[in-house]
């Protein structure tokens, strides 16, 4: 994105405001979640890194001294699946209702360069494939966004390109203002973005493109995987003597996919989730399954554990649909995951799966602080809720060694609050990101939770 | 493979409850409850039971009136006296019919989402397995309808569709259970009016409305379509061969690329998969037996095949089978000539005829699609009885484990409370591998018990939403 | 040339009195307004049924029919088809049902009809002597089920025709059986008849910002207006008709809807769930009609009301499947018999040309889920013939009445009976068809 020199030094003078060599918030209580509680304590931020917390750390002399008494310190909230940060339009919901289908997001990114105009004739054209396309080099950093995530308490985002099937390979990145692309870049990539859907409605997608099914989708990205596996073998040859062999033809959809290392896929349904799971066995890829819609089930806990695989839960949780007709009473199914949802993350805790919470689709502060709430309402213990939006999805994504705790060394990213995080009537105070201290947008009024955009009929039908 | 809890819980609990999706109410006394339950009784291998004094229609050896033993899942024994074993469950079948269980030879349920890949002309290389969708409605009630396997069809959108597979009913298990172990995996073949529709985006039923029209858009073209796809499969079979035989002499190279389009068709060719071909009418039906005879492979069965009685000899000389149903005819242009002695025709002519639904609502009276051969064309008793057991057990080739009730067979059987080829007769108890998987007057009796569950998340839900939207107060 | 003429004059008589004057013995008739009689004899004279008995004097040379081990039964009327105005469904070149326009009570399915369909001969073969064709049963207008066109409310007059005749005024049995109103509906999820979207799909649909109810009931309410305002028109145009008012001009659609105000004609009202014919009764009393309910998805608090008003019902397909998820699985097959313990009066309705022969079957079903056996033969004969205002001339075998029969070789509900002999206003009709002739033909190959 092209920002005007002059806009972005407005932006940098706006923001950030002064940038002292170091920072410290002192007689505070801190949340470090990788160890106890320090009731009353200090931390000091120098150079966008932690440099010092404990309980009697002194204050250098020349940090800037924000006073913490009566606040609470936590590592800042770190979206594990999110499309802030990228260009388009506000992203759609992966769960949809119910968690119906294998529903996922597909957000109107017409900056996203569209796999192919014409039709797709089989997985050999490649459709809805943008694989080689990353989230560190597309980042939008004016997307407004940012800000209120990070009123919200985010100070880190791992966002992804989600248009498509192979959507593109995801960043870490931390939500600053008025600083160039690259600089918010912690870590790339960080996975590659898979989804099922494609559309081509109840028909199977007759005459449209291909795939226009489910199965399509799932045939495609088993050929692609067998395309990569063999395309490296050919190149292997290659290097090591092209002589008198035809050269491989450049591929960069099998390029895309062989540098990612794990991939995310979309599993709402109990049914989802199993097949998701052994999917991936097949295809020999480590995956991170998102949606997790009906992982409250016991079983799903069950298969999730066993395969030891982590997944993202989205705090999109199902509502009742507002303007239903009376006569028309929705299934036990629903009514049921409606009733459970929120419980899948103590489940999940419990059962020992390593979960992330992620946004999709919410961006008002009040909603996602809302949606953590039910789930803390539900069960899941307070700290489980604060891992769960810091160490674990810091786990996952393998940046653990950097983020997600407030510990010595680590990137200097911390939510100051007055009351504790989650809580209706907690107000975040300060955001620090990369040391950079912020204060919170003003509260736009609270949407009382936007219904999820599903995707029309088409879904995977 | 993982077996869901849930059909650990199933088993223990009356086969109704597991009908409701069971409620999560892991906090709950009711929770716990069960899963003591659960743990407390019959272990997942299936309980030895007798089924006695029943009319049993064996379809292979004649009708008795006796009592059935099954153990480990499979019939033990079948007489008019038994060696009823100790400790076995008693199935009082006093007045009431067993026959086979039914195994429809056409059917598009428990598939998640669209059962058509149509948007290509060969849909080869998706595979109806990875969207089989065990909590599917449509399984129960089949079971309901006394059908214990089913043929799960990839749809009729291409003239060469997606790979297959044969399921059993068993409800409540995770989607690998359902699989009908160790039976041949099929592909879905279609000609005629379905395969061409995208081809003609103007005119015809439903006018899809598609960017570009999509070859073939006639007959001709469909044949075209087939035969082009086995001449690359030819190809692709001739290129993994060689590669094969060069490293079995020793020499080290890479592997031609896998196609998973061309696979399926390979298998074809070398006898490993069965071709399932939806047709309709004479001329189409011998085009698809022309082009098998010339690319040596054979066709399984012809599905629907309402012209089939057109062209019996030539079906029964190329060793198909036919799949047909009686009734549904004028639906549209090519079943005009669709008549219901079709099953009797082909029948006579040494086709192996079986009766299918295509339909999630027919699959449940298979039974009485089978009487309907008895009216339209004087089909024998047990003949048509065989319809919609023996003769697609034989067409899926699974006849060596069900479809007839034999010893040594699977313990798939149907407790009707009268007449089975009546339509005044209704499933009372379904078995599958020995295990109870529908019991009608449990259903029932656990009806009112369900709803005031349901009732109970309602009201639950509609107190939740009062709460949070406190009556508007004026000037709020 | 005289003698000549006497004597094929004589033949002439003869053959005229034969074609629908005979004699039936040895049978087992099932009256269905009586209780069976067996081994009795049945004679038909000038196409009615001239007595009943075991013993019964024909004269001498009065064809005999053998019936021996066989049963004669009324001959079957399907309430609900589209017969002769359907010939294949996926061509709209043969579907003459669903004609554009919102109110078109003038229109009249008898004069569509066209005898030389298939379908007559493929039915009667199952014993089917009778059927209301509808000029729509259901969906909107314009096309019906190929679309276009607004939603119809009024679709026209139904006709009950008898299943063979060389012109439709010949099968013409009942010309105004009916006159269909489509009743406004709110679309809801589910519906009959084993729908290929899973209600996983349409929950996900019926969520989306698309139409939402309460605009979905203001457009229904809104239709409910429209329909008492055209009524009020035509009240208006009744009286300004019988006051000879200056300058009164004949409007056709009024004329046709002048019998329903006089509650000659019944208005067949096709209403699928409950508020919807809760709303449909209302409507009913507020203009003081006569109306038949038709597929009513479901009874539930709507039986009382109707009992109560002396309203009969016809029911759809009972081969069907559940309205939604968590329906008892033989929903559809319990309507009868709930019906039924409600004390409200039905007949059944096939609802789709190629499930008319399976009528008897559709009965069948209905008893095998709790319907006392009787009350399922009532309902595809004596009922239908009631509620379409022919009860005195057809549904039963009894004396005075038309000699729509059968003879069949068994249980007329059971699947595996078959019928031997068909009569239509006594005159035999050959059970052969289209069908039947390509099984021939196809079996000397």
């Amino acid at each position: 994105m092209k920002i005007p020199l002059t806009a972005l030094l407005l932006l940098c003078a706006c923001a950030a405001a002064q940038e002292p060599s170091a920072v410290a918030v002192r007689n505070a209580r801190i949340v470090t979640v990788s160890g106890p509680v320090i009731d009353k304590g200090t931390v000091v931020l120098r150079r966008g890194l932690i440099e010092a917390v404990g309980a009697n750390v002194a204050v250098p002399p020349d940090a800037m001294v924000v006073e913490g008494e009566g606040l609470i310190v936590y590592p800042g909230l770190i979206d594990g699946l999110s499309t802030w940060g990228m260009p388009g339009a506000a992203a759609t919901t992966t769960a949809g209702r119910g968690g119906r289908g294998q529903t996922t997001p597909t957000p109107s990114a017409p900056a996203m360069p569209a796999a192919t105009s014409t039709r797709a004739r089989g997985p050999e054209d490649r459709p809805a494939t943008t694989s080689w396309l990353k989230a560190a080099d597309e980042i939008s950093p004016t997307d407004r966004r940012i800000e209120t995530a990070r009123s919200a308490g985010f100070t880190t985002a791992v966002t992804f390109p989600t248009s498509g099937i192979f959507a593109g390979q995801g960043a870490v990145i931390d939500l600053l203002s008025g600083h160039k692309p690259g600089e918010m870049v912690v870590a790339s990539p960080a996975g590659q973005y898979i989804s099922l859907s494609r559309g081509g409605g109840f028909g199977g997608g007759m005459g449209g493109s291909f795939p226009g099914s489910v199965m399509g989708a799932i045939a495609y990205i088993r050929q692609i995987y067998l395309d990569a596996a063999h395309y490296q073998l050919v190149k292997e040859a290659y290097a090591r003597d092209p002589r008198g062999m035809t050269r491989p033809e450049y591929d960069r959809a099998l390029e895309g996919v062989l540098e990612s290392k794990q991939i995310l896929l979309p599993a709402n349904r109990l049914v989802e989730i199993d097949r998701m799971l052994r999917f991936a066995a097949e295809l020999k890829q480590r995956a991170i399954l998102y949606g997790a819609r009906e992982s409250y089930r016991p079983e799903a806990a069950d298969l999730l554990k066993k395969a030891a695989a982590p997944v993202l839960v989205s705090l999109h949780w199902p509502e009742a649909p507002r303007d239903a007709n009376p006569e028309d009473v929705e299934s036990l199914r629903t009514l049921e995951t409606r009733d459970q949802a929120a419980s899948a993350p103590a489940l999940l805790k419990k059962a020992g799966v390593l979960f992330a919470l992620y946004s999709d689709g919410l961006d008002q502060p009040h909603d996602l602080q809302r949606a953590v709430k039910k789930a803390i309402d539900a069960g899941l213990a307070r700290e489980d809720a604060l891992r769960a939006l810091t160490l674990s999805p810091a786990e996952i994504y393998g940046v653990a060694d950097r983020l997600g705790s407030i510990e010595k060394g680590k990137i200097a990213n911390l939510v100051v609050t007055k009351g504790e995080l989650f809580d209706d009537q907690t107000k975040v105070q300060f955001i620090f990101v990369d040391g950079r201290k912020y204060t919170p947008a003003a509260e736009t009024p609270a949407t009382g939770g936007r219904g999820p955009v599903t995707e029309g009929p088409g879904v995977n039908q | 493979m993982t077996k869901l809890k849930i059909c650990r819980r199933d088993r223990s609990l009356t086969v109704a409850a597991r009908n409701r999706r069971q409620s999560r109410d892991p906090q709950g006394a009711v929770g716990a409850l069960l899963l003591a339950a659960s743990i407390a009784i019959a272990p997942l291998s299936a309980q030895t039971t007798v089924i006695r004094n029943a009319t049993i229609m064996t379809v292979t050896k004649g009708t008795l009136k006796g009592s059935i033993v099954v153990k480990d899942g499979k019939i033990a024994e079948v007489g008019e006296k038994v060696m009823e074993p100790a400790g076995a469950k008693v199935i009082d079948a006093g007045g009431q019919y067993v026959i086979p269980g039914i195994i429809d030879c056409h059917s598009h349920i428990a598939v998640d989402g669209s059962v058509n890949e149509g948007s290509v002309s060969v849909s080869s290389m998706v595979d109806i397995k990875d969207v089989i969708n065990p909590e599917d409605i449509a399984i129960f009630r089949a079971l309901a309808g006394g059908v214990t396997t089913a043929n799960i069809l990839h749809g009729s959108a291409n003239a060469i569709g997606g790979q297959t597979l044969v399921l059993k009913m068993r409800w409540g298990k995770d989607a690998q259970g359902l699989i009908f172990e160790g039976a041949m995996p099929g592909i879905k073949f279609a000609l005629g009016e379905n395969p061409k529709r995208a081809g003609n985006p103007q005119g015809g039923r439903g006018a899809t409305v598609v960017a570009e029209a999509r070859y073939p858009a006639t007959r001709m073209g469909i044949e075209d379509t087939i035969r082009q796809a086995f001449n690359e499969a030819k190809a692709y079979k001739a290129e993994w061969d060689t590669y094969n035989a060069k490293v079995a002499g020793g020499e080290h190279l890479i592997p031609p690329r896998k196609d998973l389009k061309l696979e399926p068709l390979k298998e074809i060719l070398e006898g490993k998969r069965y071709i399932h071909a939806h047709c309709y009418r004479a001329d189409e039906i011998l085009m698809l037996i022309r082009v098998a005879d010339d690319y040596g492979f054979k066709i399984r069965t012809f599905q629907h095949v309402l012209e089939g009685y057109k062209v019996a000899k030539e079906i029964a000389a190329h060793g198909a089978g036919a799949s047909t149903f009686s009734d549904w005819f004028n639906f549209k242009v090519e079943a005009i000539d669709a008549i219901p002695y079709n099953a009797a025709i082909m029948q006579k002519y040494g086709v192996v005829v079986s009766m299918n639904s295509d339909d999630a609502e027919l699959m449940r009276h298979l039974n009485t699609e089978a009487g309907k051969a008895m009216r339209y064309g004087g089909v024998s008793e047990t003949e048509a009885l065989a319809m919609v057991t023996l003769n697609p057990a034989k067409q899926l080739g699974i006849d060596n484990r069900v479809g007839s009730i034999e010893t040594g067979k699977d313990a798939d059987l149907v407790i009707y409370d009268k007449y089975p080829l009546s339509d005044f007769a209704k499933v009372q108890k379904v078995l599958i591998d020995g295990n109870l998987y529908f019991d009608r007057d449990q259903d029932v009796t656990g009806r009112a018990a369900r709803q005031a569950e349901k009732q109970k998340l309602l009201d639950k839900e509609k107190q939740n939403q009062q709460r949070q939207q406190p009556p508007r107060r004026p000037g709020a | 040339m005289k003698s000549l003429a006497i004597l094929m004059g004589c033949a002439v008589a003869a053959w005229a009195a034969s074609n629908d004057t005979f004699v039936i013995r040895n049978a087992d008739v099932y009256p269905v307004t009586g209780a069976e009689m067996k081994g009795v004899s049945v004679l038909v004279q000038d196409g009615k049924i001239a007595d009943i008995g075991a013993k019964i004097v024909a004269p001498k040379g009065m064809r005999v029919v053998d019936a021996k081990g066989l049963r004669v039964y009324p001959g079957m009327i399907d309430s609900g088809t589209e017969l002769g105005l359907e010939e294949i469904t996926s061509v709209r070149e043969s579907v003459d049902t669903g004609e554009l326009g919102e109110f078109m009570p003038q229109l009249r399915a008898l004069v569509a009809v066209n005898p030389g369909s298939e379908h007559f001969g493929v039915v009667r073969v199952n014993g089917i002597t009778s059927v209301m064709t509808f000029p729509s049963t259901g969906g909107r207008g314009g096309g019906g089920r190929f679309g276009g066109g607004e939603q119809q409310l009024i679709s026209g007059q139904a006709a009950l025709i008898h299943t063979d005749g060389w012109t439709w005024e010949d099968m013409a049995v009942e010309r105004t059986a009916a006159m269909h109103l489509l009743f406004p509906s709110i679309a809801g999820r589910g519906g009959r008849g084993g729908s290929p979207i899973p209600d996983s799909v349409l929950e996900l649909i019926s969520g989306t910002a698309g139409a939402s109810y309460t605009q979905a009931r203001r457009t229904y309410e809104q239709q409910i207006a429209k329909l008492n305002d055209f009524f009020d028109q035509a009240h208006q145009y009744q009286k300004e008709r019988a006051a000879h008012a200056p300058g009164f001009k004949t409007d056709l659609k009024m004329e046709a809807m002048i019998p329903v105000l006089d509650g000659k004609v019944p208005m067949a009202v096709s209403a699928g769930r409950a508020s919807a014919i809760h709303d449909a009764i209302a409507f009913a009393d507020k203009q003081n009609i006569k109306i038949v309910l038709l597929q009513p998805r479901e009874l539930g608090k709507a039986a009382a009301e109707l009992k109560a008003k002396n309203i009969p019902v016809i029911l759809g397909r009972v081969l069907a499947l559940p309205e939604t998820e968590d329906d008892a699985y033989d929903q559809a097959f319990t309507l009868p018999v709930e019906a039924y313990k409600a004390g409200v009066k039905f007949a059944f309705g096939t609802f789709d040309n190629e499930f008319v022969r399976n009528l008897p079957f559709e009965a069948a079903t209905a008893v095998a889920f709790g319907l006392p056996y009787d009350e399922a033969l009532k309902a595809v004969t004596i009922n239908p013939a009631q509620i379409w205002g022919v009860g005195n001339e057809l549904g039963s075998v009894e004396k005075g009445k038309w000699a729509d029969l059968v003879i069949a070789t068994g249980d007329l509900l059971e699947i595996q009976t078959g019928i031997k002999h068909l009569y239509i206003k006594g005159k035999e009709v050959e059970l052969t068809n289209k069908q039947t002739r390509l099984y021939e033909k196809y079996m000397a190959r």
